[in-house]
């Protein structure tokens, strides 16, 4: 039975791992690499639709004990952020033709990377032990350096991939660290003990939830740990940043709420797991609004997001993962609708500009509707599923009793809706400023957006439906 | 077809609207006009057949459709008519073809956005007044700022941007904190009585402590004070009008701003009766400084549009004071002082958007001696002044003569314990009001229509058949609500009486056996 526990258990692993097997073969024979994405398409949609299968039949197990587990909860959270990385391979067709003679070699790296990447975020949603936690948050972050640095065109990138690359180090080590002194407390990898160690009073056991909490802090972009964002998902191509703020961050989360267990959080953790957060959505939605660039803006937008989704650790441990699942799930659909959407341009750091978007709707009116959709649900502006999702974190937090951040939380969401207001007001206010010729969203991207806003649709109609199966 | 179905077609037939004319052949801006036109038509006759077949000695919702939403929550899709929205409803529909028709010379530009950036407003404005649950009801509310920051964005004049960012800065930080106070609210009526809802009904059953109560009302307060506008909080009201197109602001002042009222009436006093009665004298004095304050504003403005936007601070000061005396007289002109503020505004600005179209200026002292060059217009014009000022068988006059009458019986005897003669003194103020609205009115109407002719652009064409039927059709219904107001006032009366019983009835917590 055990073998097939592994089988089945790790099947959206294994059919990535496919996937990775069949691209890096593509690659090394040289030829039909124009299947590439087609081949990494297909191998995440096959591991989306193997989680979510198993997730509905109820499926759980856990074939390496103490290591890797899965139930239905976690296959769906899988399928969940594995599904969001689809429009992600989509949008990245033709963005990396820079060498003529292999018109296709980059997109073929970009999907090996991508699935690998893949296989990481799959390993942290199954984690039991920081051993296999550590595994995956690697495997994951690794090759996003890497991604980053794929768009070699442009000079920066490089800078942004050695610091994202330093600062990851830096977040690793603290996870280490932290893990090594909740070992040699308890004797026990199990990531159980991190839970076990929240409330106590033990000075050792208390710096190793700082330091655990902290490293997940960097990963996810919390003030003041996110000096590596703004300048990575500006460094990086356009299916990197969405990759970035998207998948990553949700992955992210997501293993801190599975980190946090059953646990609930109370003093002295309560404050800095309030206190920062909260400082991040100010910060965040403050320095946005200065930003001239689109990915910086994201970037510093995102630094707001990951602000509200780690002050859902604050609600009670019952309706943690639904919260969160629900932001990522709203959030992710959005951002991806708003990058798949953005238009070509000739250069990519005018394609980066605010500025650019100028007259848009004059030039594109469908790309302009999809993004002001999606700068509107971002912003949580009802009736877009940004607001819902909103609404759920904050109604958590404060029906476990923390009404005075909960009622700051909101209140720093207030300072973003200016920024994303500003993107609107350049699309369909200002005249036409770039002299850009009628701008054309490329087929696959607006395939994406589409997919992406016929999800987004389902979620602002029926939140019932999706909240109930999370 | 039944009659909750009928009014479920009211609601989202502007939505489908707008479905039609993103699928509407592109360059074909005539179609779009009177596609939108066809629309608006049919949302105004079904609810005008819902009004008639709506039953006054009925307590309660009629028609209700209530289909749980999202379940785990307690929060469901539930509308319904009752007495407290069913003349809002009626107004938003019947101002629906109106504005239609009175944009379609002025708008040139994105003609297919422009209405269905109005049908949407349309659609989230009916569903503010309809909905009967609070989180439907919050995302209305919230879902009006789109179109209104795009239709002032876009179509608006030199100052545009600065205006809408202004509008919607102002009003989504009432909402926020409005927000917090509805979870809040919630959770605590989860906590108390065991029961997950945002239905109205049930919410009206929550026992909280006063300082709760005071908390959540000063939250639902702000939200709605911003929206009225009250003074100090009422800055984004000049510039939303002065740089809205027409049609916005005839959205702005016919509905927009009575959703204001329409919560406090609807939520936030019955919600929290208990705090309201401590509130009451700081929210009348704010009510009635609005009555004057605006007055006075109007009094020297020299842009058209200002005055009209400052007379509207100074009657929905008015509205506030009719609901806040709980007399019965004073509740129902504050719902006949909406309606008719509704009409009477929208009228005004559409008739400075007329103007306007002509001479391309708004300036007061550019105009003179209309009455002699438009004739037609100024017969208009005069009516709506006069109406506006509460000329005696106008709907004006019906409005604010009963929420004068109804201050007056609520502060009378005068001297009764602890309020230290404060309701009579204010009172005795807000009908100051009236006279200083006949001032400004008459004046601008004097400077307007009379003396020395001049007008920047000459000859001028008088009112065309579009613009005429428009115009009689407000004036028709401005006398009709002036001549015949108990119609509508037995339709609103067991709402203003559910009303005046729950904010009267104090709803503390038990104290413990």
């Amino acid at each position: 039975m055990i073998a097939r526990d592994m089988l089945l258990a790790m099947l959206p692993e294994h059919l990535l791992l496919l996937g990775i097997v069949l691209l890096v073969g593509l690659q090394i024979a040289g030829r039909w690499q124009r299947a590439a994405l087609l081949v990494a398409l297909l191998s995440v949609a096959a591991a989306a639709l193997a989680a979510l299968r198993l997730s509905v039949s109820g499926y759980a197990a856990a074939p390496f004990a103490e290591q890797f587990s899965v139930d239905p909860a976690t296959l769906l959270a899988k399928a969940m952020v594995i599904a969001l990385a689809l429009p992600v391979l989509l949008m990245s067709h033709g963005q990396f033709e820079d060498d003529p003679a292999h018109p296709h070699r980059a997109e073929g790296e970009f999907a090996i990377l991508l699935l690998s990447s893949l296989y990481g975020v799959c390993l942290m949603q199954s984690a039991d032990s920081f051993l296999t936690l550590f595994l995956g948050l690697e495997m994951m972050s690794l090759p996003v350096y890497v991604l980053v640095l794929l768009a070699y065109r442009r000079p920066q990138s490089a800078e942004a991939a050695l610091k994202y690359l330093v600062l990851g180090g830096a977040a690793t080590a603290m996870l280490l660290m932290g893990a090594s002194l909740l070992y040699g407390s308890t004797g026990s990898l199990s990531i159980a003990t991190f839970a076990a160690a929240l409330g106590s009073a033990d000075p050792m056991a208390r710096a190793a939830v700082v330091l655990v909490i902290l490293s997940f802090f960097l990963k996810g972009a919390i003030v003041p740990f996110h000096a590596w964002a703004p300048d990575a998902y500006e460094g990086a191509s356009v299916p990197v940043t969405a990759f970035m703020a998207v998948v990553v961050k949700a992955a992210v989360l997501l293993a801190v709420v599975r980190l946090f267990g059953q646990a609930s959080v109370g003093s002295p953790m309560l404050e800095l797991l309030a206190v920062l957060p909260l400082v991040s959505i100010v910060w965040g939605n403050l320095a946005a609004m200065r930003q001239p660039g689109l990915r910086r803006m994201i970037a510093y937008s995102s630094i707001a997001h990951a602000g509200y989704l780690f002050l859902a650790l604050l609600g009670s441990a019952a309706g943690r993962l639904q919260a969160v699942a629900f932001y990522v799930l709203a959030y992710g659909l959005l951002n991806l609708l708003a990058f798949a959407a953005l238009p070509e341009a000739a250069e990519d750091r005018e394609r980066d500009r605010l500025d650019a978007l100028k007259g848009l709707f004059h030039r594109a009116p469908f790309a302009a509707l999809m993004i002001g959709i999606a700068m509107l649900s971002l912003a949580g502006i009802p009736p877009f599923p940004g607001f819902i999702a909103k609404f759920l974190i904050f109604k958590n937090v404060m029906a476990a009793g923390h009404t005075t951040y909960a009622v700051l939380g909101l209140v720093g969401s207030y300072l973003g809706i200016y920024f994303y207001l500003r993107v609107i007001q350049f699309m369909f206010m200002s005249p036409d400023a770039s002299g850009a010729s009628a701008a054309t969203t490329r087929r696959l991207a607006l395939g994406a957006s589409l997919a992406c806003l016929a999800a987004a649709a389902w979620v602002a109609v029926f939140p019932g439906w999706v909240i109930a199966r999370l | 077809m039944s009659d909750a179905v009928a009014l479920n077609l009211v609601l989202f037939l502007p939505l489908l609207g707008a479905a039609l004319l993103g699928v509407s052949p592109a360059g074909r801006d005539d179609l779009v006009r009177r596609l939108t036109l066809a629309v608006m038509v049919v949302q105004l006759l079904l609810t005008a057949w819902l009004y008639a077949r709506f039953d006054s000695t009925v307590a309660g919702l009629q028609f209700e459709t209530r289909v749980p939403w999202i379940e785990g929550w307690g929060v469901s899709y539930q509308i319904g008519l009752d007495g407290y929205n069913i003349l809002l409803v009626m107004l938003t529909a019947f101002l629906g073809p109106l504005v239609t028709a009175g944009a379609f010379s002025a708008i040139h530009k994105d003609v297919k956005l422009f209405y269905a950036m109005v049908f949407l407003i349309q659609f989230a404005m009916m569903g503010t007044f309809l909905a009967q649950d609070l989180f439907l009801f919050y995302v209305f509310w919230e879902t009006m700022l789109i179109p209104m920051f795009l239709l002032i964005g876009i179509w608006g004049g030199e100052r545009r941007i600065y205006a809408t960012i202004k509008f919607v800065l102002y009003t989504a930080f009432g909402s926020i904190l409005m927000l917090a106070a509805v979870i809040y609210l919630v959770y605590s009526l989860q906590t108390t009585s065991g029961v997950i809802s945002f239905a109205f009904a049930d919410l009206v059953q929550a026992r909280l402590p006063l300082e709760v109560q005071s908390w959540l009302l000063a939250a639902f307060a702000l939200s709605f004070a911003i929206k009225v506008p009250m003074v100090p909080l009422h800055t984004w009201l000049p510039d939303a009008h002065v740089e809205a197109p027409t049609a916005g602001s005839v959205i702005l002042a016919g509905v927009l701003l009575k959703m204001g009222t329409y919560g406090f009436m609807k939520l936030g006093f019955p919600l929290f009766p208990d705090a309201t009665q401590l509130f009451t004298p700081w929210l009348m004095t704010l009510a009635v400084v609005s009555i004057v304050y605006g007055a006075c504003l109007a009094l020297v403005q020299d842009d058209i549009k200002k005055i009209i936007a400052y007379s509207s601070i100074s009657h929905l000061g008015y509205v506030m004071l009719g609901l806040l005396s709980l007399e019965l007289a004073g509740i129902q002109g504050a719902v006949i002082q909406m309606v008719s503020h509704g009409l009477v505004a929208a009228g005004l600005f559409l008739m400075v958007g007329m103007i306007y179209e002509r001479c391309h200026t708004r300036e007061l002292a550019a105009y003179g001696g209309l009455a002699r060059l438009l004739p037609v217009y100024s017969v208009f014009f005069m009516i709506l002044t006069l109406a506006s000022v509460g000329l005696p068988t106008t709907s004006g006059f019906t409005g604010e003569f009963l929420v004068l009458l109804g201050a007056f019986k609520a502060a009378w005897p005068p001297y009764r314990l602890g309020t230290d003669g404060l309701p009579l003194a204010l009172a005795v103020v807000a009908v100051s009001g009236v006279v200083l609205g006949a001032l400004y009115m008459l004046r601008f109407a004097l400077s307007f229509l009379f003396g020395a002719t001049k007008a920047p652009h000459q000859p001028l064409a008088d009112l065309n058949g579009r613009e005429k039927t428009i115009l009689g059709l407000i004036v028709v219904a401005v006398f009709a609500l002036g001549l015949f107001p108990d119609e509508p006032m037995r339709k609103t009366e067991l709402a203003a009486k559910a009303y005046r019983q729950l904010v009267n009835t104090p709803r503390l917590p038990r104290a413990l056996p």
